[in-house]
């Protein structure tokens, strides 16, 4: 048993994973190659080149700002999952309106803080319970108001809030309980963080019917299938060295992962949007220049983290998860 | 089934630093619980350092909107008036604040927004337009205002002429202009120093006004600004 200092807090091998440091290269070497490009079409392009380099320097920013806690240690990529969560709730709730509602807004804030406790502690029991309390504590809290016209749109914008950003986001912050949590998270981010890229690259390059014209107007049916394509062997073979030694690493299964994280990646994205046309805006933020907000960066994890955690969980077994809780103390 | 209205802020699409320096700016749950905590601490310190006493609370709103006007002479008028109403009103309250003094840089700006909910109104470019949106705030029904007519603190002790934004504010809305006279704050804090003094200071609020049929312009906003005026001196305490 290792004790929860180190648990949390040991940042040997940090670097050690094959999966570390695929990741780890590949990013610094798209970084370099969008500098690169943009310095290459400065002359020609000036426009062009300004955005690619905005782009880039704000991925630069993303980069450190998300592999650094990773490799740090636990506690720090669970801190870096919270403060995704919050800031993802954050935008979500300025763009519906929620945020005018105090009550609401502050019990979401409360949940997601209280799953975070529960990923330092490693107590799964805490969190399913959670899933319930928390949409509880939200209608019960919204009768205090005694403000009945309202009442249905603010607890189900809040609870819908909750399941996305504190429960689904969050499972990112769960699976930081495996033992090899570096490669996984790695393996997830990075995949998603493609299929974005990939989405958008074949959906300009390909033409054809458009999947979701109401939806999604820049997006074909071949391009989704093409990003569908790519996604699925990179992300399976990620997988396949995240999880070796389990039995998600066999082939049906990482390939099978590989898929549904490539679908799901992309149907998060469309869940983003259909929240942004319902709503009636055109980023979830503009904290990210270049990108919009936090949101619009991590709307491919909202549904594909959940996807990882509840496979692995299933097939894989207690062995991938370490097996005590930290600061409660017991079993898991 | 009728379609569900989803308001979003109204600074939803400005980057964090335009938030942070426009007038739309909507406080969200740190805004809040910021100025929760610093009024809490700032009405705390003035009761205990200065004996701060409000009067005429029966005058003061007790719902949004509301525009409160008083006199100014120390940077602690911005306090004594919100303080005097209850917390749930203090939150929902947003002092205008001079933007080119609390709005110069991104941490000034940061502190003005979260820990006092402050909106910039800058004197230079005081004009109808950029009036407007404030206007729009108040009309929406949503904040209350905290307004200094003068445009700056008192040198001297005396109320100086009064600037016409007061005027191009509320000229023509139906929203409440509480007056209120601060007695004892030029002495307390005066303009060219930091330290504050244990000098009493007692706020007395009057009547509110209202300029449903004033003329949004210059005729609107001078019979504004006399009544405004005379509603404040009325408060002075006769020495």
């Amino acid at each position: 048993m290792t004790s929860t200092w180190q648990a949390l807090f040991s940042i040997d091998q940090a670097i050690d994973h094959p999966v570390v440091r695929i990741v780890g290269l590949t990013t610094v070497s798209a970084i370099l190659l969008g500098l690169a490009a943009a310095w290459l079409l400065g002359q020609k392009k000036p426009d062009l080149a300004r955005d690619i380099r905005t782009r880039t320097l704000t991925w630069i920013a993303l980069s450190l700002l998300t592999l650094g806690p990773i490799l740090a240690g636990r506690a720090w990529a669970i801190l870096l999952v919270c403060v995704l969560s919050l800031a993802c709730y954050r935008e979500f709730a300025r763009a519906t309106g929620l945020f005018r509602h105090t009550l609401a807004s502050a019990s979401v804030v409360l949940g997601i803080l209280a799953i975070t406790f529960t990923h330092i502690d490693n107590w799964p029991g805490l969190r399913t319970g959670l899933i319930a309390y928390v949409p509880l504590l939200i209608l019960i809290g919204a009768i205090l108001q005694d403000e009945p016209k309202g009442y249905v749109q603010r607890c189900a914008l809040a609870c819908s809030a909750f399941l996305l950003f504190g429960v689904g986001l969050g499972r990112l912050g769960t699976l930081t309980a495996t033992v090899e949590y570096r490669a996984v998270l790695c393996a997830i981010i990075f995949s998603c963080q493609l299929s974005d890229v990939a989405a958008y690259c074949c959906g300009k390059a390909m033409g054809g019917p458009k999947l979701f014209p109401q939806t999604s107007p820049n997006k074909t049916l071949a391009g989704h299938l093409g990003a569908l394509l790519i996604i699925t062997p990179l992300s399976a073979g990620l997988y396949h060295l995240a999880f070796a030694g389990t039995p998600i690493a066999a082939w049906p299964h990482a390939i099978t992962l590989g898929l549904l994280t490539a679908a799901l990646a992309q149907l998060g994205d469309l869940v983003i949007g259909s929240i942004k046309r319902d709503v009636g805006v055109k980023d979830m933020g503009a904290i990210l220049p270049g990108h919009g907000g936090v949101l619009d960066r991590c709307n491919s994890l909202l549904l594909v983290a959940p996807i990882v955690y509840h496979y692995a969980n299933y097939f894989a077994g207690p062995e991938i998860w370490i097996p005590q809780r930290l600061i409660t103390g017991g079993v898991p | 089934m009728s379609k569900w209205e989803f308001r979003p802020a109204r600074d939803q699409a400005l980057s964090p630093a335009a938030q942070a320096i426009s007038s739309v700016r909507e406080p969200g749950l740190v805004s809040t619980l910021g100025v929760a905590i610093s009024t809490t601490l700032s009405l705390t310190y003035l009761k205990l350092y200065h004996g701060y006493r409000a009067h005429g609370v029966e005058h003061l709103p007790t719902q949004t909107p509301f525009v409160l006007v008083a006199n100014h002479s120390s940077h602690l008028d911005h306090a004594c008036l919100r303080n005097a109403l209850p917390l749930s009103l203090r939150v929902r309250t947003m002092p205008l604040a001079a933007g080119d003094v609390f709005f110069t840089s991104a941490v000034k700006a940061a502190m003005a927004t979260r820990l006092i909910g402050a909106l910039p109104m800058w004197r230079k470019k005081v004009g109808p337009k950029a009036l407007a949106e404030l206007r729009e705030r108040l009309e929406a029904r949503d904040v209350g205002f905290v307004l200094f007519p003068e445009g700056a603190r008192t040198r001297d002790g005396q109320l100086l002429k009064l600037k016409a934004g007061i005027g191009m504010l509320v000229a023509g809305l139906d929203v409440p202009v509480v007056p209120a006279w601060i007695d004892g704050a030029f002495h307390a804090l005066r303009p060219e120093t930091w330290v504050p003094r244990p000098v009493r200071v007692n706020v007395r609020f009057g009547p509110a006004l209202r300029f449903p049929t004033a003329s949004n312009d210059r005729e609107g906003w001078e019979q504004v600004l006399t009544d405004v005026e005379a509603a404040i001196k009325a408060l002075r305490p006769q020495a």
